[in-house]
């Protein structure tokens, strides 16, 4: 724990049977967008050009604000730039975003204000501009707060929230809002006092973190982390305090999706970050990692009895040593998992062709501290960022700020470019979003 | 391998005698009808049991915008007219999509829903299906009626309108209101078609409020009958299946 303390021709008229050959992809493809986001969009297939990173305000570096920054990586003049900066005017403890499901707006999050910046990424995808602000979240919500990211649903984003106005804990609701940023619903997490029909293997926090949906079995998945009391807390301060260790997730919970209904609280220790569905169309299981006891859990459909369960499946680096696994990445064929860990600032790589039977290839520093990585659709290129939270990241020279392109052989990872966001007075870089102006042409 | 995959890639530009054969093939990409409930058998790739209808509610999503469109016999209609009164079903789609997850695909589910509504009593006069074009310039009164000619010789009593405008300036407020976004593409004998769109179908309750927002992966006949049922429920027209 120490070293954490320092821390998507001619012109022919079809004949009828390529049109009844093109029916049978009724299939549902591997719909996703570039490995992680929502598959309701429209996915970036090819070579991602740009990069927006969503980045913390330092009050130490430039004008102090969060910025949504845009890195190209499209290969040529502008490759491993930065082409714009969009400063929010204010520090909102910039966390996680996502697009509308048309892939126009892009929505990011802040954890500490629950401000909500709603921008145009369609106009000039290169140069996104801010179009809207919420900032009315709780009041709208009935005091869901701590907006944790932004999901694509048809017409609407879905925003897993992590706390709650009333005592600033972990309790806390699925929120969601139609494209147009007005409120729609909020679905509390089922708790023990308020299960909401949903059957508990143990214990119902009520916490939240992640969601995400696998629509071809209409289930959806949501995980847990912890409150604003502490999340906003200096992380030195927050691991002496041992009422502050308790208030951690612990629970995962499968829902009905199209009903919004619970069906089903997991209980796996240790706060389960980010979820990432398998792609294959018979593959019905999902990936997490437990920050704090650093283990890979597997929720999975049991082929027998169809019942859904939750199972620890692998260790990631030594858990005794904290290598707090923060963020994962599944490629697009389901048999590579990146595991980015914030605590000794390595990726680790794990082959999970078998989900039930992980197994580490390769590790890889990247960095003092690592926190987000993000993985193109062909899985031959992956881009890392540095911040966890603005009270969280390392200290001192351990504190470095940066955004990293690397290449992947299938056996190992080949820097490509590093951005010094501190030198470049921009800030603490974390969720990384990808665009591409192919998308609306 | 193609730059950008779409969700929902748009159709090839075919002529209109081939619209009958289109909407055929939009037919034979769904399942073969089961004795069971509504007779529907899950599509390809969904693998669910849907929720019972009433026992979830639908929140308000937005209002359904008005807008002054024209039928298949060229009358001018107000959009606001034919979202109201009745449960709606509302499919953005043109004619010249091929794509079988996109506008075929929403036009045999919503022929799936006209034939299993169309034979059912509890639907008659409380629901109603729209097919709206967003393709003005191919898409004219007179291709419309072409293209449902087939779903209209069928007497049920479901309505089920086919819409289009009479020009851009009337058509691009209503894509606006409803979210529907159209491009053009930068090739226009594109094999995927003249135009890249999100498949947007739409429910409407009674009052003209939506309620639901369906996409190719979550289209399925059976969700959006369970969704009307929860509806009519909802307004007191229809019985629970779980009332005592």
């Amino acid at each position: 724990m120490q070293s954490i303390l320092n821390d998507p021709h001619p012109h022919r008229i079809p004949s009828l049977p390529a049109l009844v050959a093109g029916l049978g992809l009724l299939a549902f493809p591997a719909r996703a967008d570039e490995t992680c986001m929502s598959p309701y969009m429209p996915r970036i297939t090819g070579q991602e050009e740009f990069v927006y990173v969503w980045t913390l305000g330092d009050e130490s570096i430039g004008d102090g604000s969060d910025k949504l920054v845009t890195v190209g990586v499209k290969p040529g003049r502008t490759y491993g730039q930065v082409l714009h900066s969009v400063s929010v005017g204010s520090r909102n403890e910039a966390h996680h975003g996502g697009f509308t499901d048309d892939r126009r707006q892009l929505w990011l999050a802040g954890l500490e204000t629950s401000r909500i910046f709603i921008f145009d990424v369609h106009t000039d995808p290169a140069r996104p501009s801010l179009i809207r602000i919420i900032d009315d979240f709780a009041e709208k919500t009935g005091g869901a707060v701590g907006p944790h990211g932004a999901y694509a649903l048809p017409g609407r984003v879905l925003i897993p929230c992590l706390s709650n106005t009333s005592d600033l804990g972990g309790r806390t609701a699925l929120v969601e809002y139609s494209n147009e940023g007005n409120f729609i619903a909020t679905h509390w997490m089922p708790t023990q006092s308020d299960p909401r029909g949903a059957a508990i293997e143990s214990v119902a926090d009520g916490y939240g973190y992640d969601a995400r949906v696998l629509p071809r079995k209409n289930v959806m998945l949501s995980s847990s982390f912890t409150g604003w009391s502490n999340y906003t807390m200096d992380f030195a301060q927050m691991v002496q305090d041992p009422e502050a260790m308790k208030r951690f997730g612990q629970t995962m919970v499968l829902w009905d999706f199209h009903a919004r209904q619970p069906r089903k609280v997991f209980h796996v220790p240790g706060a389960p970050l980010e979820i990432r569905w398998a792609w294959g169309p018979t593959h019905n299981y999902a990936f997490t990692a437990s920050a704090l006891t650093s283990k890979l859990w597997l929720v999975y459909e049991d082929a027998d009895t169809r019942e859904w369960q939750a199972r620890e499946v692998a260790d990631i680096g030594d858990p005794s040593q904290l290598p707090l696994p923060v963020d994962i990445s599944l490629s697009s064929d389901d048999s590579t998992l990146f595991v980015s860990c914030f605590g000794d600032g390595k990726v680790r790589v794990f082959d999970v062709s078998n989900p039930h039977r992980p197994r580490q290839t390769y590790e890889e520093s990247i960095g003092r501290q690592v926190n987000m990585v993000s993985q193109s659709w062909d899985g031959r290129r992956l881009y890392f960022t540095s911040s966890l939270l603005a009270r969280w990241d390392k200290k001192g020279e351990d504190n470095e700020q940066y955004f990293k392109a690397y290449r992947w052989n299938g056996r190992r990872l080949r820097h490509q470019f590093t951005l010094d966001f501190a030198k470049l007075e921009l800030g603490r870089p974390h969720h990384m979003l990808f665009g591409s102006t192919q998308l609306f042409k | 391998m193609p730059h950008v995959h779409p969700p929902h890639p748009a159709g090839l530009h075919v002529r209109t005698r081939l619209l009958a054969a289109r909407i055929a093939l939009a037919l034979l990409a769904l399942p073969p009808a089961l004795p069971a409930d509504d007779g529907l058998a899950a599509l390809e790739g969904f693998s669910y049991q849907p929720p019972q209808p009433g026992t979830y509610t639908l929140p308000v999503i937005k209002p359904a915008a008005d807008g002054q469109v024209i039928d298949h016999t060229g009358q001018t209609r107000s959009l606001h007219d034919l979202t109201r009164g009745a449960v709606t079903v509302m499919s953005f789609i043109y004619t010249r999509c091929a794509s079988p997850r996109a506008c075929p695909f929403a036009t045999g589910v919503l022929n799936q829903i006209h034939e299993v509504a169309g034979a059912r009593p509890e639907f008659a006069g409380r629901l109603r299906l729209i097919s709206m074009s967003f393709d003005p310039e191919n898409d004219t009164a007179r291709r419309m009626s072409d293209y449902s000619r087939w779903a209209r010789e069928r007497s049920v009593p479901v309505d089920w309108h086919f819409l289009t405008t009479r020009s851009a300036t009337e058509l691009n407020p209503i894509l606006d209101a409803y979210g529907q976004a159209v491009n053009r593409r930068s090739n226009p004998r594109d094999p995927q078609g003249p135009l890249h769109h999100t498949l947007r179908v739409f429910l409407i309750d009674a009052e003209g409020r939506i309620r639901n927002i369906y996409s190719s992966d979550t289209l399925d006949p059976r969700l959006v009958l369970t969704d009307i049922r929860t509806l009519l429920i909802e307004s007191g027209t229809a019985a629970s299946p779980t009332a005592g």
